[in-house]
Formats: structure tokens, C-alpha cells, sequence
């Protein structure tokens, strides 16, 4: 359990992915102008990253392990990542409109979020066992989404400073994103 | 045909200079500019990627059917991408290791899918390549120069790519800025740099 | 519905394709690849205990099924004479398995030498496995019939003080490697001669 705690601990502040890992930028930078947006990625990637990361994991075990074709993996885990996307999609409208509505034009827009790739791939290459993965993929999402909304709060107060105009939008954005991560790097060291 | 292919070719270099114009696929910009070496590397594997998808989605961009064509274009490109893992495990083993999962990562550059929706799918192979050259170029331009300055200034050193050695710039009592290295430097930087390039204009 | 199989037909295609044609690349690549993780893996290891050796050990290599399992073996050329074998074990470590290289004299059953290769071990107390020769170099010339023991179990391997376990488990590894070598010596023999 204490194992688990840590690996919780490492992957939400330690190993933020968005922070610490710089993965999942795009994302992070287009949908953090407005709180509400950034609230609602948060949780269309919790929701994703946590099947995802199931599956994948399940996918590279039980079908790319046994047959010996793991070279195949990026092109596996692309597919299943897509075709999730498209499944949740489909399921939310039909079945839970209310919850689509809030999440809906997030979701094609995971399919290229490296975060949900990445937090993939580490699991494997970091040999997690199921829990530990599925863990994994939970906190990970929860850094995600806890790193974008402090971020969209700070980029909607950056709206009401006078900011040169070279370094308006995006160019502002990334140096607030440096000092957030020079905050989240003194948990360094931590686990 | 309103542009010409040297246009196409030379958009990609300056007017449309991902990631500072284009500003897409900022994660591997980020992440491997640490040595100049990684940041050489990282923006030919995504050239290679970005020029040959680009070739063959643009001659299948009849065949394609619309309604499932992302998921046609995810397939190619991963297929390049997973090309470029091979090959590089092969032949450049220690840049491999030291990418990492950024490799793999590749097919989810939004550069890459981002080119393939809005020129592949709609122009002819000949200026489908020049588009892909271009912007490949100068994504690679991008990290290098991104690299260049991160590597020197933070860790006092110039690392040759393909030969790995690290050539101090500095004399020995050189102090290190060891901020641009570490990831809040990275997003600083970029940051700066954009901040630079929009002062410098579109022309 | 029928769209729907066309559509599914068109990816089903594409991935059948793209699954072919990089069966092919790995195909044409593997070898390297293996030649090449060998080498900045193992490598720098197997180099050192086999020092002065007039071949590439990386390239001169064979395998041989132990049971289900396969284990490579690394061939020195010495004094013109293809005389040493050089193999990998695992022990159990303080953090986890520690992987040994080990190298045999297949004439005297002498060991010309061992090097850790990979390890979990606390840094600073363990990893000195790896890093410093105090322990390695105590098996060099040994037999690999003596019985491997670090002094506080008897033997006469001095652990490194502050991780006796981590030098419990590159002699344990020495030990299962002695007895891969005696169950396949005949193999190696055949091998190398072939």
C-alpha cells in the first residue's frame, strides 16, 4: 500500500507530466485561457488516461509480448488510444448526454495529446505491473489535470496585466508555465 | 497552382517556422534541447517522418475516404515513426536511448498529423514534399538554435552530433547556468524565443 | 452498415500494409540491433574483463538453450587460441536481481574475470558493485569450482563493507553461473569448435 502511496505522491507533484515531464503541452497551452475549458480537458484526460492505460497495458502483455512483435507498440497503442477516443465518444452521447456535453469537444482533441501516449509508453518502459500502471495512469492524469487548472488560474490573471505586446498570448503563457515548474521542481528529491 | 514549390519549400524555413509560428509540437522542443546533439537528432527523425508521410499521404489522398481518414493518417505515420525507431536503434544506438520515449512519441506530434490534414490531403506530391522539407528544416532549425543556446549557457558545452563529444565553450572556472537544463529553463526559454521572433515580424 | 465494413475494410488494409512492411525493416535490422544494445550494454564489461583478447567478443557470439531458457556466450581469442567464454547471471541483490558477466578460462576453468552489468542497488553502497573492483577482483583466477561465499557466510570473499547483501548476490550469481558452465561445458566446447 505504502508503495502505491509513493508512486501516487511521484507522479502527481514529483514527475508532474506536464511540469516536470514536458508532456502534453499543446493542450496544456491551447485550453488554459479559460478556466472552464481548462477544467473540463482535466477531466476528459482523467477519464481517457486511465482506460487507456488499462488497455494499453493489457494490449502490450497479453497480444505484443506473447507474439513477439513489440517493435509494432507506437503503432498498437496509437490505434487503441484512436479508436478509445472514438468508443468513449459514441458511448458518452448515447448514454450519458449530460457528461458529453461537458467533455465532448475535448475528446478528438486526446487523441494527439502526447500526455496520453506518453503516460502509455512510460508504463511499459518502466515495467509497472497492472495496479501499479493503472495507478500510475490515475495519478498522472490527476498532475495533468491539477497542473492545467493552477495554470489556467494564473493565465487568466496574466489577461488583466499590462504585457508587452511581443511577449503577449502563447510567449507569456510559456514563461508562467517556467516559474510553475520551477515551483513543482522543489518537490525534487522528495520520493 | 497559386504558389510555387520553392514557396512551399521556403514558407516552412521562416513564415511558418514551427514551432514559433506554427505553434504546434511544443513537447519534444521542450524536452530534448538539453545537448545540441538530441535536439539535431530529434529534428531529422521528425523530418524523415514528416517528409515521407507527407509523400504518400498526399498520393493516397484519393484512395482515403473521408470520414476515416485521420485514422488512415495515424496508421502511415506510425508506421514511419516505427521505421524510424528500427533504424535508429540500429545505427545510432546511444542517441536512441537518450530520446527515449520522445521517439515513439513522434506520431503524436501535432506537426506531423497537423501537415497531413491541412496539405497533404489536399495537394499534389511534388509540393506535399517541398511543404514537408520545409517545415521539417525548420522545426529542426528551431531545435537546434532552441539547443544550441540551452546547452551552452547551462551546461557550458557544445556536443557535436553523431560524434557525442562534448566540447567545453568555456575556460574551467565557467559556472554553469544550471536552470536552462532542467525543465522550468526549458519553458523560459521557448517562451523568450517566441517573445523574439514576434518582435523580429513576419517578414 | 455496409459503409461501415468498407470503412473498416480501408483501415484493416492499411494496417495490414503497414504491419508487412515493418516486419520487413525489423527484419532487415534486427541483427544490428542486437549487435548494437549488446554493445552499449554489455559492452563496456565484457571489453574490460576480457582485456587484451585479439577479437571483437560482441561479434564472435553463440547461444545455447539451457532448459527453456537461452543464454548468450562471448568468445576471447587469446594467444591465437579460442580459449574463453564469457556469460551472464543474475543474483539476487539488496533492489533487485544484479546482473554478472563472468568469463571463463575454458582450458584451466579458470575465471579471468567478473563485471557487473546491471544493478538496483542503493547508490553509494551497492552500486559500488559496479563501480569500484574491490569485489570483482577478488575471483579473478579463482576456480570456478570453489565454493563462493563471502567471509560472514563462511567464505572468503570480503564484502563490501555496508552492503554484504549486494555482495551476497554477485556471488550467488558467480555460483549459478559455475553451474551453467558445468551442466553446458560440453556445448561450449562443441560450439567453439564449430
Amino acid at each position: 500500500m505504502g508503495d502505491y502511496i509513493l508512486l501516487a505522491v511521484s507522479c502527481i507533484f514529483v514527475n508532474n507530466i506536464l511540469l516536470i515531464q514536458y508532456l502534453g503541452n499543446c493542450p496544456f497551452l491551447g485550453v488554459s485561457k479559460k478556466m472552464e475549458t481548462a477544467t473540463g480537458m482535466a477531466m476528459a484526460v482523467v477519464f481517457v488516461l486511465v482506460l487507456a492505460g488499462a488497455i494499453t497495458w493489457v494490449v502490450n502483455h497479453l497480444l505484443l509480448k506473447p507474439f513477439g512483435v513489440e517493435y509494432l507498440r507506437t503503432l498498437a497503442f496509437i490505434l487503441v488510444i484512436a479508436s478509445l477516443v472514438q468508443f468513449v465518444e459514441l458511448f458518452l452521447k448515447k448514454s450519458i448526454p449530460a457528461l458529453y456535453a461537458g467533455l465532448g469537444i475535448f475528446l478528438p482533441l486526446i487523441t494527439t495529446n502526447c500526455a496520453v501516449m506518453g503516460v502509455c509508453l512510460i508504463n511499459i518502459k518502466e515495467e509497472y505491473s497492472f495496479m501499479q500502471a493503472l495507478i500510475a495512469s490515475l495519478t498522472y492524469a490527476i498532475g495533468f489535470g491539477l497542473a492545467l487548472i493552477l495554470f489556467a488560474g494564473v493565465r487568466e490573471r496574466i489577461l488583466l496585466a499590462r504585457v508587452p505586446k511581443p511577449l503577449q498570448d502563447t510567449s507569456i503563457g510559456l514563461v508562467g508555465a517556467g516559474m510553475m515548474s520551477l515551483a513543482f521542481f522543489a518537490f525534487k528529491g522528495m520520493v | 497552382m497559386a504558389k510555387t514549390v520553392v514557396q512551399e519549400f521556403t514558407k516552412g524555413l521562416w513564415a511558418e517556422i514551427p514551432p514559433f509560428r506554427l505553434v504546434l509540437g511544443l513537447c519534444p522542443v521542450l524536452a530534448v534541447t538539453k545537448t545540441v546533439e538530441n535536439g539535431v537528432g530529434m529534428g531529422i527523425a521528425t523530418t524523415f517522418v514528416l517528409v515521407c508521410s507527407n509523400i504518400l499521404i498526399s498520393l493516397l489522398r484519393n484512395v482515403i475516404p473521408k470520414n476515416v481518414r485521420i485514422a488512415c493518417f495515424i496508421v502511415v505515420i506510425a508506421t514511419f515513426v516505427i521505421v524510424v525507431e528500427l533504424v535508429m536503434q540500429a545505427f545510432a544506438y546511444p542517441l536512441f536511448l537518450k530520446l527515449g520515449i520522445f521517439i515513439p512519441l513522434i506520431v503524436v506530434n501535432c506537426i506531423v498529423l497537423g501537415r497531413a490534414e491541412a496539405f497533404a490531403a489536399k495537394n499534389g506530391v511534388v509540393s506535399s514534399f517541398a511543404d514537408g522539407l520545409g517545415i521539417g528544416i525548420g522545426f529542426t532549425l528551431s531545435l537546434t538554435a532552441l539547443s544550441i543556446f540551452r546547452e551552452v549557457l547551462g551546461s557550458g558545452t557544445f556536443t557535436i552530433p553523431i560524434s557525442s563529444v562534448s566540447v567545453p565553450v568555456f575556460g574551467p572556472s565557467f559556472q554553469p547556468f544550471n536552470f536552462l537544463v532542467e525543465a522550468p529553463g526549458a519553458f523560459v526559454c521557448l517562451g523568450l524565443m517566441l517573445c523574439v521572433m514576434n518582435m523580429l515580424g513576419k517578414k | 452498415m455496409r459503409e461501415m465494413i468498407r470503412l473498416f475494410l480501408v483501415i484493416f488494409l492499411f494496417s495490414c500494409v503497414s504491419g508487412g512492411l515493418l516486419a520487413v525493416v525489423r527484419s532487415g535490422t534486427q541483427e544490428r540491433i542486437e549487435y548494437q544494445q549488446l554493445k552499449f550494454v554489455k559492452g563496456p564489461t565484457i571489453k574490460e574483463i576480457m582485456e587484451g583478447c585479439s577479437n571483437d567478443p560482441l561479434s564472435d557470439r553463440f547461444k545455447i538453450m539451457d532448459g527453456d531458457k537461452e543464454i548468450s556466450f562471448f568468445v576471447g581469442e587469446f594467444d591465437g587460441k579460442r580459449s574463453v567464454v564469457a556469460f551472464e547471471s543474475f543474483g539476487k541483490g539488496f533492489g533487485g536481481d544484479i546482473g554478472v558477466i563472468i568469463a571463463v578460462n575454458l582450458e584451466t576453468d579458470e575465471i579471468i574475470g567478473i563485471g557487473v552489468t546491471t544493478h538496483s542497488e542503493t547508490p553509494g553502497l551497492g552500486s559500488r558493485a559496479k563501480s569500484e573492483p574491490d569485489l570483482s577482483s577478488q575471483f579473478k583466477g579463482l576456480s570456478i569450482k570453489d565454493p563462493f561465499k563471502v567471509t560472514a557466510d563462511g567464505g572468503k570473499i570480503d564484502s563490501i563493507s555496508g552492503a554484504t547483501i549486494t555482495s551476497r548476490g554477485v556471488c550467488g550469481a558467480v555460483v549459478t553461473s559455475a553451474s551453467i558452465y558445468e551442466r553446458l561445458k560440453n556445448d561450449i566446447l562443441k560450439k567453439i569448435k564449430a
